[in-house]
């Protein structure tokens, strides 16, 4: 008797032995944290129409420079606002003005090439005028506050802005905000490739490029700026960032010199307040490994930061985005599925002109394909 | 006197670990108990168990079985660790936990073999070697994703001493994937290529020792030593192609990596008998954390693509070979773990017996703070632990003669902590990272 009660739940337990192990996978790193600001992954063909990863292509208007815009208040939005530099040709005067697009998805915006809708094109929003400007607008940085839309862009002359109520039409100042100032030692180019953004102060801050560095300035209003210094200790204004100085006698076999050793430009600055309290400035840059005008340049898109509102940023030594293709002038569109950083770089095709293209982070974020372009910029 | 000895003894304990601080968490047992009663008991019964968990916790208890006894039990572990309040949706640890020993008598000596097995319901084991700088928790996640099968020994030549000693099994990989063919890199679609696998499981053994004395009839003492072990995952894959018949490329790469590395430890452990019916146990576990691998690839990558005569052609360039990864050291600490357990028999009667059981254990983490780019998150962790127990003997003769249902319940709080990146151009950044975990079970014991 005692057996069989032995071989009983013996049984059982082989039985329910044999039913186990019928797992899966698991997931795998759920909610990671993250600064937000890469690395990137650029999209793949599955999550682009036309030709991955260009999402803005034009051969005559050359689309470059972009900044983006958040069309919406809810995160979960993908509505985005793209406004760029372009080739204009006016009555025969070629120049560069500052046109806008959009995208409901993040991706199919309204204007592309690519588009096989004959006759779009993205809307000329800003055009020069003023005689500081010299007939060029570039570099375009906008952001919204309240319900005011601010766009600053650069000139000859400096850095100017512009307001508008529908981020279609607006009405420029008739001065630059941030003009040359002389006695700056390093600033030895005009203030140029603006990027502005309002910290959690109330103060609105400029991250600017100058010759081959990056300054800050900041403003009470947006409209009256002051140069700010990164290193009070020193009696000059001091840029927040400049190149990594490296000795090439010191660079081991094979290895290549810091992809930012020549330039930093294109700052593109967003702040963030992390899970610990501490207010972070998060700066992506083009960063350039050779001086301005070297032959065979090569650029990567990198990542620089602070914690608290002055001081100098400190670099990762690891670009967010590289592909050899010529790629500048970062700009990021953050919602609730990761991060879309925008940039130009060297289109697919010859001859060679810039288009936007865009890459996503984290790297294990896969898109849709998505269905339709806009159908309005 | 001998309730001195044992407060004083206790106090003594209690402050050493409190000063050196603790934790072991290496692999589902170490992290959740093994054994319904064992489990609300915190774990602290190295020097009072003899059933089928004496395997893990102390093998020399497996000699004081009085008959061959069978159990079956199942465990289920819900991990809610979250960062920066978000589940991190770490894995479940269940599956079945049962084992056997098998009493007897050599020479007139007592000795008794066991043999136990935790069988996760989800896989047998892992393999996760994630970037170094990806955030995991890292003693919750891969750790205890994993078969512990162990069979021990035990022998008791004195009444007051018994010896035992096992082996735990688990299994390394080391494998090699050869691909060769032509690569087209003109019209992709032609491309072939051919490939083969050799992958081998070889066996690995860690020790386990134990000892148990008894210095009066309601006091025992024991120490046990569990040996180190170090799972391993070496990956090589050669590619050989020609390429579009312009040139021979050869791509060689190397991995290696210890996926699951269990430190050593040492415990020391005693229980007492006050008054009969309740027992109450202590243990302390030396942990040697700082002998820990990380669980990240060494990847090492030889490419070499000559360039075909003439030169390549126009628009293509040739990829380089990539650095080989700089792994980051990981700052671990010896530990020591404190456990506290307590067990009332709660009634008995004829043929009845009833238990209530509680336990806590304090695992201070042993990585150091994550301020660089590495993210091996962890945090301190309090055990606490509650179970019921009832007992038949010999109840009717269709039952086996010693029949044990014992249930447990375990909750771990990891409070919440902050993790400031010294840098702030690090890709993570600060974050907030805690939890808590619940552990239920049951174990069901035979004895004929």
């Amino acid at each position: 008797m005692r057996a069989r009660v032995l071989l009983a739940p013996a049984a059982m337990a082989l039985l329910v032995l044999s039913c186990a192990t019928l797992g899966d996978e698991g997931p795998e790193g759920l909610n990671l944290p993250t600064s937000g600001v890469g690395p990137f992954r650029k999209l793949a063909d599955d999550e682009v129409l036309g030709i991955a990863p260009y999402v803005l292509d034009g051969a005559g208007a050359k689309y470059r420079e972009p900044s983006a815009l958040a069309l919406d208040a809810d995160p979960s939005s993908a509505r985005v606002a793209l406004y760029v530099t372009a080739t204009q040709n006016i009555k025969g005067v070629i120049h560069t003005a500052i046109m806008r697009t959009h995208a409901d998805d993040a991706r199919s915006f309204y204007g592309t090439s690519l588009d096989p809708t004959d006759g779009d094109a993205p809307a000329l929003v800003l055009d020069a005028g003023a005689a500081w400007e010299e007939g060029n607008l570039h570099s375009p940085s906008v952001l919204r506050v309240g319900g005011v839309i601010y766009l600053y862009y650069a000139a000859a002359g400096g850095i100017g802005v512009a307001t508008s109520t529908d981020g279609l039409t607006f009405t420029k100042r008739a001065t630059p905000v941030l003009a040359t100032d002389a006695p700056l030692t390093w600033e030895t180019t005009p203030p140029t490739q603006p990027s502005v953004a309002v910290f959690p102060s109330g103060v609105w801050h400029m991250f600017y490029a100058a010759a081959n560095s990056i300054g800050e300035a900041t403003s009470p209003d947006g409209l009256t700026w002051t140069r700010a210094d990164a290193n009070p200790a020193t009696p000059a204004i001091d840029p927040v960032f400049s190149p990594l100085p490296f000795d090439v006698t010191t660079l081991a076999p094979d290895a290549s010199p810091p992809f930012d050793s020549g330039q930093v430009a294109d700052p593109y600055v967003s702040p963030r307040v992390t899970a610990a309290g501490r207010l972070q400035v998060r700066v992506l840059y083009t960063g350039y490994d050779t001086l301005p005008g070297a032959a065979s340049r090569q650029s990567a898109i990198g990542f620089a930061a602070r914690y608290g509102d002055s001081g100098p940023l400190v670099r990762n030594a690891t670009p967010v985005y590289s592909v050899g293709l010529h790629e500048a002038a970062p700009t990021l569109f953050e919602w609730s599925v990761g991060t879309m950083l925008y940039v130009n770089q060297d289109s697919s095709t010859t001859p060679v002109y810039p288009s936007i293209a865009a890459a996503i982070a984290p790297v294990t974020v896969t898109l849709n394909m998505p269905k339709t372009y806009a159908t309005s910029p | 006197m001998r309730a001195t000895l044992f407060f004083r003894a206790s106090c003594a304990t209690c402050a050493f670990a409190c000063g050196l601080a603790a934790s072991a968490r290496a692999n589902p047992l170490d992290a959740f108990g093994f054994g319904s009663r064992q489990t609300a008991m915190a774990g602290a019964v190295s020097a009072d168990v003899h059933d089928f968990s004496a395997n893990y916790y102390n093998p020399a208890g497996l000699a004081l079985a009085q008959r061959m006894e069978l159990s079956i039990g199942y465990m289920n572990v819900d991990q809610s660790l979250k960062i920066n309040g978000l589940d991190s949706g770490v894995d479940p640890v269940r599956g079945l936990v049962g084992g056997l020993v098998a009493p007897g008598v050599i020479a007139g000596i007592p000795f008794a073999f066991g043999f136990a097995i935790h069988l996760p319901d989800d896989r047998l084991s892992r393999v996760r070697a994630e970037q170094q700088d990806q955030p995991r928790w890292e003693l919750y996640d891969n750790r205890n994703q994993r078969l512990y099968l162990a069979a021990s020994l035990a022998v008791s030549p004195w009444p007051w001493l018994q010896l035992g000693g096992g082996l735990s099994f688990m299994s390394s990989t080391t494998g090699s994937i050869n691909i060769s063919g032509q690569l087209d890199i003109f019209q992709s679609d032609d491309s072939q290529v051919r490939h083969s696998v050799d992958a081998d499981l070889t066996a690995i053994r860690y020790p386990e020792f134990g000892a148990r004395i008894t210095p009066t009839k309601d006091w025992a003492v024991a120490v046990v030593y569990r040996g180190q072990f170090s799972l391993s995952l070496d990956l090589n894959a050669t590619l050989q192609g020609n390429i579009s018949s312009l040139t021979t490329a050869y791509y060689d790469l190397q991995t290696t990596s210890v996926n699951n590395f269990l430190p050593q430890q040492v415990v020391l452990g005693n229980s007492w008998e006050p008054v009969k019916g309740l027992h109450a146990s202590f243990d302390l576990t030396w942990v040697n954390w700082s002998a820990y691998v990380p669980p990240v690839s060494d990847v090492n990558v030889v490419l070499n693509i000559p360039a075909p005569k003439g030169g390549w052609p126009a628009g293509i360039t040739p990829p380089t070979t990539p650095a080989p990864t700089a792994i980051l050291p990981i700052v671990m600490h010896d530990r020591i773990v404190p456990r506290v357990g307590v067990e009332w028999r709660a009634f008995h009667a004829d043929h009845w017996e009833g238990f209530v059981r509680g336990g806590y254990e304090y695992d201070k983490t042993p990585i150091g703070a994550q301020t660089g780019e590495t993210n091996y998150i962890d945090r301190d962790r309090h055990a606490f632990s509650l179970g019921l127990g009832g007992r038949a003997v010999d109840l009717i003769p269709e039952l086996p003669r010693d029949l044990r249902l014992d249930v447990h319940a375990q909750l771990s709080e990891l409070p919440t902590g902050t993790t400031l990146k010294a840098s702030p151009a690090d890709f993570i950044g600060d974050y907030t990272a805690g939890g808590h975990i619940w552990n239920v079970g049951v174990t069901l014991t035979a004895g004929f």
